[in-house]
């Protein structure tokens, strides 16, 4: 409850329109972050593919506004069903494969996606770009409202799911799968349920993508976008619900922290992220959790 | 030699040469999932790598300390480069692989896409974004052969592919450490239990893999654009690769790779270089719901 | 005692007064440019140009020092968007340099002229960044129309070209510039037996060549795409047979983009390449073969500038002419712009149309690149 004041709070606190924006990116990567928890935090299924999502979320929702005219909420609900579809998609192949498997195959599908928007030049524009959108409601602090809205409300949803026997059962998947099975567990429908829903919600995190930036590009959408989810996820602390949303935040602010460093800021992020998994691999909650032993 | 036959024929040979190409890449890929069960998300960086030290050693060193021929400097930057991949497998290993032996697949999989990022930034802050000319004596020279061509860096490609594959394998079949090799890749625990050290040979095999990773560099730098960023304009074809030819799988990688290949060279010519990545992964998936294991399986049982 | 203490006051304070107000005399800039990823190819060529230019205007132009800031945009439109932002906010720039990249170029168009800035683009092609309306957007950068449509012209009509394929690069500019010759050609009567682009990331042009190879004759090779790409591409095209370079009869043609050092790099295969440059090192006006000595001397005497280097240059020159003339904030500055006719720089002479896009073209000219690699010059336009 005091998170959800403080988050409220913050476009009070931080008055420029820049540091206002990052917000807004802050809580779009929450939702990512999020989606991408329920299928790799909790069902331990590596999903490469979630830019993909993202991007069909993008594209669907603006193609149908700006090409077709439907109204804003509408055209969001559509791509969110075409994202979430997409998913089962995904998951249809995800359940007869394990492990590395699954992680090319959803890299496969990932590469997929981005060629399509970006050869099917009739509906997508390619990488000419479609320009000029407007975000559903004016203003940034509006929007961050909007998009962290939403996010708080999907992370009391997940919440709920999660410690709910659902949860236990995405867990047991997870640890191990064949001997979930034996216990009547149906290892495929669940991970079709967390495929779905974790690509229904990165494709709602794709409708205020262009709506905030005003241009659409397909190059926005390409893989590495994919393996930053991921470490948001892993550095915030896989498995747990905070974790995520503690690595969107650090992952967001943290390049732009480290903006001074001009030419050697990527080299410091990828350094990083190679310590934190070296040292921290249940990510900061870990360590959170570890200070506060410390000093109980 | 009518038209379309020489096309045929044309377009067979670049596919091949391109398939050499790519089997380099991934076959060192393939020899990690084998013995590790990982993938090594900085393997591209490895091959970019392998070129920027076969290129400084080309222009800097080997004419000029040395005074060898041209065509003796690019052989030598060749065997340069297999050892700079092999130091660099040796670093990444005893940083990163081993620390994370125990514990769940996902991190060391993190852990080398990090490493990919540090790499990629480290060679761009290094060597900067512009592209450097290399080019070697033997992509200069053109081979006819009534209507078809190739260059000599083709042929060069292709046989010094077909001598590492086949040193490969003759060292996989028929040394101990071949043979080690693949006892700690079929079950690590019962391998330790016959007296072999595990950790050693996953070492060496990361080693392996690397050196192959930096020749292949080295072998594609006249064919790149070189810049820290050419590794990963081949990367993610070679794990498609991998996977059609099923991973950890010798023989399947070299075919799926040539495969890849041609159809690339064919899908250019009919269809459009735009859609190659399109083709290729499709291939991929369709691979995945028809046959899983790859091309020429290998059965693994699974224990509870 | 008094009256001195009196006039050493007033002294001290109209000396503080006036060095205060002398401190407000900065010419802000901002440069949107990208500086990480695969675009940091333009970014840093567009640093040494500035740089270079800056040394000039040390001590200020009409009594205005002029200040730069760096930021980051790698060549994407939400880090561009991101950046345009951070630099109104944090620097409140009277004029931004940027960007490099089309995408990213249109995407800040809009927030810069919300905030009323002057941008002042050195490097995109998209005919959609003058054809918006946006009455702050200036750009010295040919459009891919003022590019490609001379080669058209040049291929039907002195070539006598009546077949084409056009190379190009998958990216905005690319294409614009693709648009810009197909349309014209086949107005003209030609045809364009293919279009063939490519990623940034292909390296091997060898099947592509072959493919055009089994075309049948094609006497023009319209190309779009960077350095590294385009010398691969014509030894595959000369090992193909294809382009005179390899014995072949068809012509490549290119525009501004390839820069003076690339007939080197790919050798014969180069040989009867047809293009049109704007920036030309070896140009005999003194404003080049100044900028040239200039950088031998700050970078390298093996160093020859491209046409990157030489219009981030230019841009600084235009800034500070536009200052000497009387600007000093965004709304002067834009007008001065908008008045600009016939200022000479390195890559020619600036003259905006009320679009805001440079419309003077007189240093544009066609080069032949000759059997010994250098460049003959035509006189086609």
């Amino acid at each position: 409850m005091i998170a959800i004041a403080v988050v409220a709070a913050l476009p009070w606190l931080i008055t420029t329109s820049y540091w206002r924006g990052i917000l807004v990116v802050c809580a779009m990567n929450v939702l990512l972050a999020l989606s991408l928890n329920l299928v790799l935090g909790y069902t331990g299924q590596l999903n490469l593919g979630q830019s993909a999502f993202f991007g069909i979320g993008a594209y669907v929702s603006t193609i149908l506004v700006k090409t077709y005219g439907w109204n804003f909420w509408l055209a969001s609900l559509a791509a969110v069903g075409a994202a979430g579809l997409l998913g089962l998609a995904l998951a249809a192949f995800a359940v007869r494969l394990r492990g590395h498997y699954l992680a090319i195959a959803s890299l496969g599908f990932a590469v997929i996606t981005y060629q399509v928007l970006v050869n099917w030049e009739k509906v997508t524009e390619g990488v000419r770009g479609i320009y000029g959108i407007v975000p559903p409601v004016r203003g940034t602090m509006a929007l961050f409202y909007l998009v962290a809205g939403i996010a708080v409300v999907v992370y009391v949803l997940m919440d709920n799911v999660v410690r709910s026997p659902v949860g236990d059962t995405l867990r047991s998947i997870r640890e191990d799968e064949v001997s979930a099975a034996s216990l009547g567990v149906n290892g495929a429908i669940w991970k079709a349920f967390a495929f779905g829903s974790g690509a229904a919600i990165a494709g709602l995190a794709g409708c205020f993508y262009p709506g905030f930036v005003g241009t659409l590009v397909p190059d926005a959408f390409n893989i590495v976008e994919s393996f930053t989810m991921m470490a948001m996820v892993i550095v915030g602390g896989m498995g747990t619900m905070i974790g995520p949303v503690i690595g969107a935040v650090v992952l967001t602010f943290l390049p732009e922290l480290l903006r001074g460093f001009g030419e050697s800021r990527l080299m410091i992020y990828g350094l990083a992220l190679t310590l934190v998994v070296l040292f921290m691999p249940g990510g900061m909650v870990q360590a959170w959790l570890a200070v506060k032993a410390k000093f109980s | 030699m009518n038209d379309l036959v020489a096309l045929v024929v044309q377009q067979s040979l670049n596919g091949v040469y391109l398939g050499c190409l790519y089997v380099m890449v991934a076959l060192g890929l393939t020899l990690i999932y084998g013995v590790l069960n990982q993938i090594n998300f900085a393997h591209a960086d490895f091959v970019t790598v392998g070129a920027f030290a076969a290129f400084f050693t080309v222009t800097r060193f080997a004419t000029k300390a040395l005074g060898l021929p041209d065509a003796g400097a690019y052989l030598l930057s060749l065997i340069v480069a297999l050892g700079v991949g092999a130091l660099l497998g040796l670093a990444v290993n005893a940083a990163v692989f081993a620390p994370l032996r125990r514990g769940d697949e996902l991190r060391p999989l993190i852990a080398t896409i990090g490493v990919s990022v540090l790499l990629e930034n480290f060679q761009l802050w290094l060597f900067g974004p512009i592209p450097y000319q290399f080019d070697s004596p033997f992509s200069r020279e053109t081979i006819r052969v009534g209507r078809i061509f190739f260059s000599a860096q083709s042929v060069l490609v292709v046989t010094v592919s077909a001598l590492a594959i086949s040193a490969l394998y003759l060292f996989m079949r028929f040394t101990f450490l071949g043979k080690a090799l693949r006892a700690v890749a079929q079950d690590r625990e019962t391998a330790g239990l016959m007296g072999i050290n595990p950790n050693l040979l996953i070492g060496l095999t990361i080693v392996i893999a690397s050196a192959l990773a930096g020749m292949a560099g080295a072998l594609l730098g006249p064919v790149l654009v070189l810049t820290p960023f050419a590794g990963a304009s081949v990367i993610v074809k070679a794990f498609a690769i991998v996977i059609i030819g099923g991973f950890g799988n010798m023989q399947g990688t070299i075919l799926a790779g040539i495969l890849v290949g041609i159809i690339e060279a064919f899908t250019v010519q009919y269809l459009g270089s735009g859609l190659i990545d399109l083709v290729v992964f499709v291939l991929l998936l369709a691979m995945l719901v028809v046959r899983p294991t790859g091309l020429i399986a290998e059965r693994k049982e699974e224990n509870v | 005692m008094k009256p001195l203490l009196r006039t050493a006051i007033a002294a001290l304070a109209a000396a503080v007064a006036f060095s205060s107000f002398a401190q407000d005399r900065v010419v802000r800039i901002g440069v949107l440019m990208p500086i990480s990823g695969p675009g940091s190819y333009f970014g840093v060529m567009d640093k040494e140009g500035i740089e270079l230019a800056l040394e000039h205007f040390k001590n200020g132009v009409n009594g205005y020092k002029l200040q730069v800031q760096y930021e980051d945009s790698a060549c994407s439109p939400l880090q561009a968007t991101n950046t345009a932002k951070r630099i109104l906010d944090q620097f409140k720039p009277h004029v931004v340099i940027g960007e490099e990249c089309s995408d990213a170029s249109l995407a800040i168009a809009p927030i810069l002229n919300e905030a009323k800035v002057v941008q002042l683009n050195v490097g995109s092609v998209t005919m959609k960044l003058t054809e918006s309306g946006y009455k702050y957007t200036f750009r010295i950068f040919p459009n891919a129309e003022q590019q490609s449509l001379p080669l058209a012209q040049v291929a039907y009509k002195t070539l006598n070209a009546r077949t084409a394929v056009v190379l190009h690069e998958k990216t905005n500019a690319g294409n614009d510039n693709a648009e810009g010759f197909k349309k014209p050609f086949e107005a003209m009567g030609g045809k364009v037996l293919a279009t063939i682009d490519f990623g940034r990331d292909v390296n091997d042009f060898t099947a592509i060549a072959t493919r055009i190879a089994s075309l049948g004759k094609v006497d023009v090779l319209p190309t779009f795409a960077l350095e590294g790409q385009q010398v691969r591409l014509s030894q595959a095209l000369a090992q193909a047979k294809v382009v005179k370079g390899g014995g072949g009869t068809a012509v490549q043609m290119g525009s501004i983009w390839l820069p003076y050092g690339y007939d080197q790099k790919a050798g014969e295969a180069s040989q009867g390449y047809v293009r049109i440059v704007q920036f030309d090192p070896t140009e005999k006006r003194k404003v080049v073969q100044d900028f040239v000595s200039a950088f031998k001397a700050k970078y390298g005497a093996d160093k020859v500038p491209t046409h990157i280097n030489a219009h981030a240059y230019d841009a600084i020159l235009l800034i500070a002419e536009a200052v000497r003339r009387g600007g000093h904030d965004s709304e002067s500055i834009r007008d001065q712009f908008s008045k600009m006719k016939g200022f000479e720089v390195t890559t020619g002479t600036i003259s905006f149309d009320a679009k805001g896009q440079t419309s003077d073209l007189s240093v544009v000219h066609f080069v032949e690149t000759q059997k010994d690699l250098s460049w003959k010059a035509l006189n086609w336009q």
